[in-house]
């Protein structure tokens, strides 16, 4: 038991050193950032599609694509350089974890450059510079007059941004509730959760006229320059690349292209997406949600299913030095594995493993939860192999097959059947759980209805939507596995 | 005199400190039906076991065939396997597959014989043990006589040079052992060496070449059965036999 414990720990942290180790190189070599660019022909943009009018999604002739301000900032920036510019969607969260793990060469999202940020990261000139309101219910409207109305009350803000951390800083008696998106913060309002939300002043307006029962106060905040503007991020040391944008958002300065171009147009994109707010207009966006639900489910089981095969042979093999150290391996990969949360191992793989290989993000779930149910699947498999009777084995053997032959025609179809309930309930729980790939910007269930929420401002229906669309898919798959459950039974 | 085709010697099995096998050197030869008997707890089991090396020998050697199997690799052990068939206690067919399947499972997979041939040899083997109707049952709507002949079928499907019966009869009910036995003997008449371990003394007495007393982990007789059963030498198989003989 003490042996294995250290074993445990040994590789613990010889997964942290590797990490670290990993960090510190990719941030040494980046001072060819501008030729690496343009030899690419790519500039990619990470941002954080539910903030209009900064950026959001629109359907532009049958398609969703992002828009906004930033999108045009970010155009414009790939135009100067020659290049063409790639929009790359997540959660604001991620989003700088992106810029450093080399997922996005740029990030635009209505991005205070706070000194707290500038460590991580070079930002350019400020393309915009802002202010805060505060949304809150219309109703409300006499009641609450700036920041310090809101005492006894709560204040929403988006996590990781300036209003949510200046929020806790410059008020006094108030409650400051962090959630990720600002579709949710709205739905939060509306129900009465909460009582207003802080956010950058164009956000405001554009909630408020799309929103009737919404309204705009002042905040009143006491805020520096760099609090209130945005700006474009760059990894950290890339300075060619930074001067280069920079060219591009003082020209944006100048001629005041914000203002005049960028806003009106983002204005238009917000009239022609609240024209039609029923959810059957977003049968597009909820069937791509479907489809990659279902291939990251199926594509997971398959190759955890696999991976669980190989795990628990692993497992159950005896003898040489060898295979001991290869049980003990696979027995360490089963506990870490299923003592850690698959949220945290999905974005280690995206950002973590992205230092080595730069995988996409679809990949990158896959990946993740075919790796987690693999540790899973193995406990299964284990156990339905020790459930099958060694006389199976013996006379499989006695006939002269191999121990490989054996396991594969004797002993594994009957450990099979015994535990395919168990087995069908991964397959249930991997189409559900495969929504935490969201975090990482893979377009499944969840990750689209919070798009259609930002996208209507409606909060509740795509929610019921999805919940539904959930339970078709499992509901689906049980009945489809009890068939199969069915024809296995011989006895 | 012709050349042993099972041979052990010097045989002992350890189970950690328990020795269920002490010294054990004998011969098989050819055509031989040889039936060992003996106290429960004697070792019978696990010297048929040893025999096609599903249980490893501590130490000694068993011979098939002039190869000594226990210093050959894995791959030529299976190939030797394929010459011996085993018939267990408890049947062992595959639940999850019919009876033909059964039969065809491993001269497919091993012999790599085609589908056709081998499901036409399945039903020559299911008539010669009267189960020819059957071909398409699953193991689990079967009797235990009619599950035990399926056995010894798909046993004779590798075409072994010997057979080894592991208390064929002791999961039986008393009116499905005849049925058994009379394809056991149908076998030995057609020349099969036979390894029988059992109870059954009718079937040794009629059958046997030889009758091998175990007790104690030692082959403690080696006679005819005629010999065995009218004069037995040493006073474990006299005890032995008072107690079973009426």
């Amino acid at each position: 038991m003490k042996k294995r414990l250290v074993l445990f720990f040994a590789l613990l942290l010889a997964l942290v050193t590797g990490f670290t180790a990993l960090t510190t190189t990719a941030n040494a070599a980046t001072d060819n950032s501008l030729t690496k660019i343009e030899k690419k022909g790519t500039l990619v943009m990470g941002t954080s599609p539910d903030y209009p009018p900064y950026e959001f999604q629109a359907t532009v002739h049958g398609k969703t694509k992002i828009v906004g301000m930033d999108v045009a900032v970010g155009q414009k920036i790939a135009k100067d350089m020659g290049v063409k510019l790639v929009v790359k969607s997540m959660s604001f969260d991620s989003l700088l974890v992106a810029l450093q793990t080399g997922k996005v060469d740029m990030v635009i999202s209505g991005m205070n450059p706070t000194p707290a940020r500038r460590k991580n990261v070079d930002f350019t000139h400020t393309y915009y510079q802002g202010g805060y309101s505060i949304v809150i219910n219309k109703s409300d409207k006499g009641i609450y007059k700036n920041k310090d109305s809101f005492v006894g009350k709560t204040i929403g803000a988006q996590t990781g941004s300036t209003m949510y951390n200046e929020s806790k800083k410059q008020t006094s008696g108030t409650t400051v509730k962090g959630m990720t998106s600002v579709s949710d913060l709205i739905l939060a309002l509306q129900s009465h959760k909460i009582q207003g939300v802080a956010m950058e002043k164009p956000s405001a307006q554009a909630y408020v006229a799309n929103n009737k029962e919404l309204a705009a106060i002042p905040s009143d905040f006491n805020l520096s320059a760099s609090d209130t503007s945005a700006s474009v991020a760059f990894a950290k040391g890339s300075t060619a690349l930074v001067n280069k944008a920079n060219k591009s958002v003082d020209q944006i300065k100048k001629q005041n292209l914000v203002n005049k171009t960028y806003l009106p147009a983002a204005g238009k994109y917000l009239k022609t997406n609240t024209v039609n707010t029923s959810m059957f207009h977003y049968w597009k966006a909820f069937l791509t949600g479907v489809e990659y639900t279902l291939i990251i489910t199926v594509c997971s089981v398959f190759f955890g299913f696999i991976l669980g095969v190989l795990l628990s042979l692993a497992r159950m093999d005896r003898g040489g030095v060898f295979k001991t150290a290869l049980r003990w391996l696979a027995t360490a990969y089963v506990e870490f594995i299923r003592g850690t949360p698959m949220m945290v191992q999905v974005m280690f793989v995206y950002f973590g493993l992205g230092l080595i290989v730069n995988l996409p993000a679809l990949t990158s779930g896959i990946i993740a939860i075919s790796l987690n149910s693999g540790a899973y699947v193995a406990e299964y498999i284990r156990g339905g192999i020790n459930s099958v009777d060694n006389g199976q084995t013996e006379a499989a053997r006695s006939l002269g097959m191999s121990s490989g032959a054996t396991l594969r025609y004797v002993v594994l179809p009957q450990a099979l059947k015994n535990i395919w309930p168990s087995l069908g309930n991964e397959f249930i729980t991997l189409i559900k759980d495969s929504s935490i790939v969201s975090i990482i910007g893979v377009s499944e269930l969840i990750f689209q209805s919070n798009i259609v929420r930002s996208d209507t401002y409606r909060g509740v229906a795509p929610i019921a939507v999805i919940m539904v669309l959930y339970f078709i898919l499992t509901f689906t798959a049980s009945r489809i596995l009890n068939y199969f459950e069915r024809r296995m039974q011989h006895d | 005199m012709t050349k042993p085709i099972i041979e052990v010697k010097d045989l002992a099995k350890n189970f950690g400190k328990n020795q269920v096998l002490k010294d054990i050197t004998e011969q098989v030869t050819p055509g031989q039906v040889i039936v060992v008997i003996g106290p429960s707890g004697s070792g019978k089991s696990t010297f048929l076991r040893c025999l096609n090396l599903l249980e490893t020998p501590t130490s000694g050697e068993v011979d098939f065939a002039g190869e000594n199997l226990t210093t050959l690799d894995t791959k030529r052990v299976n190939e030797l396997r394929e010459q011996m068939g085993m018939v267990f206690q408890s049947f062992n067919l595959f639940p999850n597959m019919t009876v033909l399947e059964n039969i065809k499972l491993a001269p497919m997979k091993v012999k790599h014989m085609d589908d056709a041939t081998a499901t036409k040899r399945a039903h020559e083997l299911l008539k010669q043990v009267n189960l020819d109707d059957h071909a398409d049952a699953f193991p689990a709507s079967l009797s235990g006589g009619q599950a035990q002949r399926v056995a010894i079928a798909r046993s004779l499907a590798m075409d072994p040079k010997v057979m080894l019966f592991d208390e064929p009869t002791s999961a039986l009910d008393p009116e499905m052992v005849g049925e058994v036995l009379s394809v056991m003997q149908q076998l030995a008449e057609q020349g099969m060496t036979m390894v029988v371990v059992t109870h059954e003394m009718g079937f040794a007495k009629s059958v046997a070449d030889r009758v091998w007393f175990m007790a104690d982990g030692y082959i403690q007789e080696n006679s005819t059965p005629d010999d065995f059963f009218s004069n037995p030498q040493t006073e474990r198989a006299q005890d032995f036999l008072s107690k079973i003989l009426m």
